[in-house]
């Protein structure tokens, strides 16, 4: 397709498209975007079919979580926009670059409550970074180039452009336009290096607590030079996992309300706390007066908005942290409290001994993330399998780790997985699910045997909504309301209507040799795990505690 | 109770009157009256804001300049607040 060619406003969609490096795109078509999807018949960019929008905007997620890339969704109006909301607000959460294109009605029909019209427009303001409606075909090109410019830069985010029929429909010619970046005004103050370097050099025991934004700012190297040289210990939130080196001897494993003892307790302890692109989540803080009540705050981020917002920072940093992170990164003369941390890892690390013949879920994830292949990118849902899995796997890299951190939204981690396996066809990706979670976007099986796609899933069953019914019992007088799914589908059964190859255990014998098949096997695989529904995620942080108030396993 | 009024210039793009009332509201400050007009010349529109919050108005500066659409943003310390 060349560019200057008389276009469609839907011709001309995939034009752009295409110069921004855009191959493939995941939607469901309907009655206002038919324009565009008949435009999608000439065009080279690849179109995967979900059977849901919310799948589609989830892969789109997962698409851009493990490519860097854009992830790009389509639907209808009415019912097909609305069903994208919460995969964008997951990403507005996340600050994951989508760009959505939904169909309207016709501009004649607007304002008429016409047939599967919405305002999607209006509901898009608080679930996207920007949003834009084109009414005149003339503005289309330039509104698209913007699109995908806003969505990366700066803190990255979702961005929606509403495009009724009859603009898709319209004629118009390439004009080539200079994009006016429609970046915000924000002017970032100079970085405060000095006073923090100083304050480093004071610390006797700093901590690094490590969020998205590093992997999001391609910083990892840099992330990881600065560890090296400062030796310092180190924690991550469920974002940031496979930012650090898994096997730092300093590292400490995730922090906050699942997070490990060693991390709480170094954080809560230290005198000098150096957060990188994370923003004291309620999760992360626990109760925030009482969140690592001795130290300093060096914070580093992109988005001003973050600094102070939850925890006053003494020193701000922001801007990129790749060239940042670089100008703190000094020897420090911490041993003693490298060593306190070293005796805290050790003395308070994962036990596997489990008794009994059931299956241990934090065992078989842990055997799973010694097998996987090098490179190989998890998905996970929300619950107790979620946690369990940050818990006990370890990633290499960011992008190999996807899970729905600020959103928490259940329904994720089968069509992210979906997303994963198409941005990278060649690495093994695996969707750590649960009895409910997989429910939510179980239509997405059939995407997965349409394009013939190898996701592993590994599916973790309690017969529970496992999480709730945890609090249930620790924190509502074990009054189960609404949280038995004894009646779940044969899952076996299940995947075979898919083509999916698939094997239940549920003894801790068969787990060794199941896992061994599913990463022999050459295509889509579901490993059922069933397990005991009485089984906690431990430690817990209550709400509104301090961290080190954890409760444990007893 | 805290009593302001933010004047912000924006570029008059599509519902960015609306994005501001609603950054305003979800982050915890209510609106107590509003202003609003544009120059037809520049394009610029002028919307002063009088909004009350517990909360520091520096927390709600900060995300209404993240909105793509504004030009500045600034607290007007010569308003009588109300009593």
């Amino acid at each position: 397709m060349t560019n200057d060619k008389q276009h469609t406003g839907g011709s001309l969609l995939f034009d752009v498209m295409q110069q921004h490096g855009v191959t493939d795109i995941f939607g469901y078509p309907g009655g206002a975007i038919m324009p565009i999807y008949d435009a999608l018949y000439d065009s080279d960019v690849n179109h995967f079919l979900c059977r849901h929008e919310q799948g589609a905007a989830f892969s789109a997620v997962g698409y851009a979580r493990a490519s860097g890339k854009v992830g790009v969704c389509l639907a209808t109006s009415g019912p097909g926009a609305t069903n994208l909301i919460t995969g964008l607000a997951d990403a507005l959460a996340d600050s994951i670059p989508v760009v959505a294109i939904t169909g309207q009605v016709p501009t004649v029909a607007m304002g008429s409550d016409a047939f599967q019209e919405i305002d999607i427009f209006g509901l898009s303001l608080a679930c996207t970074k920007h949003s834009f409606q084109v009414t005149n075909i003339n503005e289309l090109e330039k509104v698209l180039h913007q699109a995908f410019a806003i969505a990366l830069e700066g803190r990255q985010g979702p961005v929606l452009v509403d495009i009724p029929k009859d603009v898709q429909l319209a004629h118009v010619e390439s004009t080539h336009p200079k994009v006016t970046r429609l970046k915000n005004k924000v002017n970032l103050p100079p970085a405060n290096v000095g006073s923090a370097i100083a304050m480093l050099s004071k610390a006797k025991k700093p901590v690094i607590y490590v969020g998205g934004g590093v992997g999001m700012a391609n910083a990892v190297d840099e992330l990881r030079a600065f560890i090296e040289t400062t030796n310092m210990p180190s924690v991550s939130t469920l974002k940031g996992l496979g930012a650090i080196d898994p096997d730092h001897e300093h590292y400490l494993g995730m922090l906050g309300m699942h997070g490990t003892k060693a991390a709480n307790l170094a954080v809560q302890q230290c005198d000098l706390l150096i957060a990188v692109g994370a923003r004291f989540d309620d999760r992360v803080t626990g109760k925030l007066a009482k969140f690592a009540p001795h130290a300093k705050v060096i914070h580093f981020d992109i988005d001003t908005a973050e600094i102070d917002k939850r925890r006053k920072a003494d020193a701000a940093i922001l801007g990129d942290l790749k060239v940042n992170l670089p100008a703190l990164a000094i020897p420090l003369a911490i041993k003693e409290w490298q060593q306190h941390c070293q005796q805290m890892k050790n003395d308070f690390a994962w036990r596997y001994d489990h008794p009994g013949d059931a299956i241990f879920a934090p065992a078989v994830l842990k055997e799973i993330s010694e097998k996987m292949p090098k490179n190989t990118c998890v998905t996970t849902d929300v619950g107790q399998h979620q946690m369990w899995s940050a818990q006990h796997m370890a990633f290499n890299d960011p992008s190999n780790f996807l899970s729905s951190g600020g959103m928490g939204t259940m329904g994720f981690g089968l069509p992210a997985a979906i997303g994963a396996q198409v941005s990278r066809p060649h690495d093994c990706i695996i969707a750590v699910s649960g009895d409910g979670s997989l429910m939510m976007n179980v239509q997405e099986l059939s995407t997965i045997k349409r394009f013939q796609l190898p996701v592993k899933i590994v599916l973790i069953d309690n017969a529970k909504l496992g999480m709730v019914r945890q609090w249930q019992d620790l924190f509502f007088n074990g009054r189960l309301s609404e949280t038995d799914l004894s009646d779940n589908p044969d899952f076996l059964m299940l995947a075979q209507a898919f083509d999916i190859k698939a094997k239940q255990v549920h003894h801790k014998d068969q787990v060794s040799a199941a896992i061994d098949e599913m990463f022999n096997h050459d295509g889509a695989y579901l490993l059922h795990v069933k397990i005991d529904a009485k089984e906690n995620v431990w430690p817990l942080v209550p709400p509104e505690t301090a961290n080190d108030k954890m409760m444990e396993n007893s | 109770m805290n009593h302001y009024q933010l004047i912000i210039h924006v570029d008059d793009k599509q519902v960015v009157l609306e994005r501001i009332l609603q950054v305003t509201r979800y982050r915890g400050f209510l609106i107590n009256g509003i202003e609003a007009k544009v120059n037809t010349g520049t394009h610029i529109g002028t919307i002063k804001l009088q909004i009350s919050s517990d909360r520091p108005i520096e927390l709600l500066i900060d995300q209404i300049n993240k909105l793509i659409d504004i030009k500045d943003v600034s607290v007007d310390n010569n308003a009588v607040a109300p009593t």
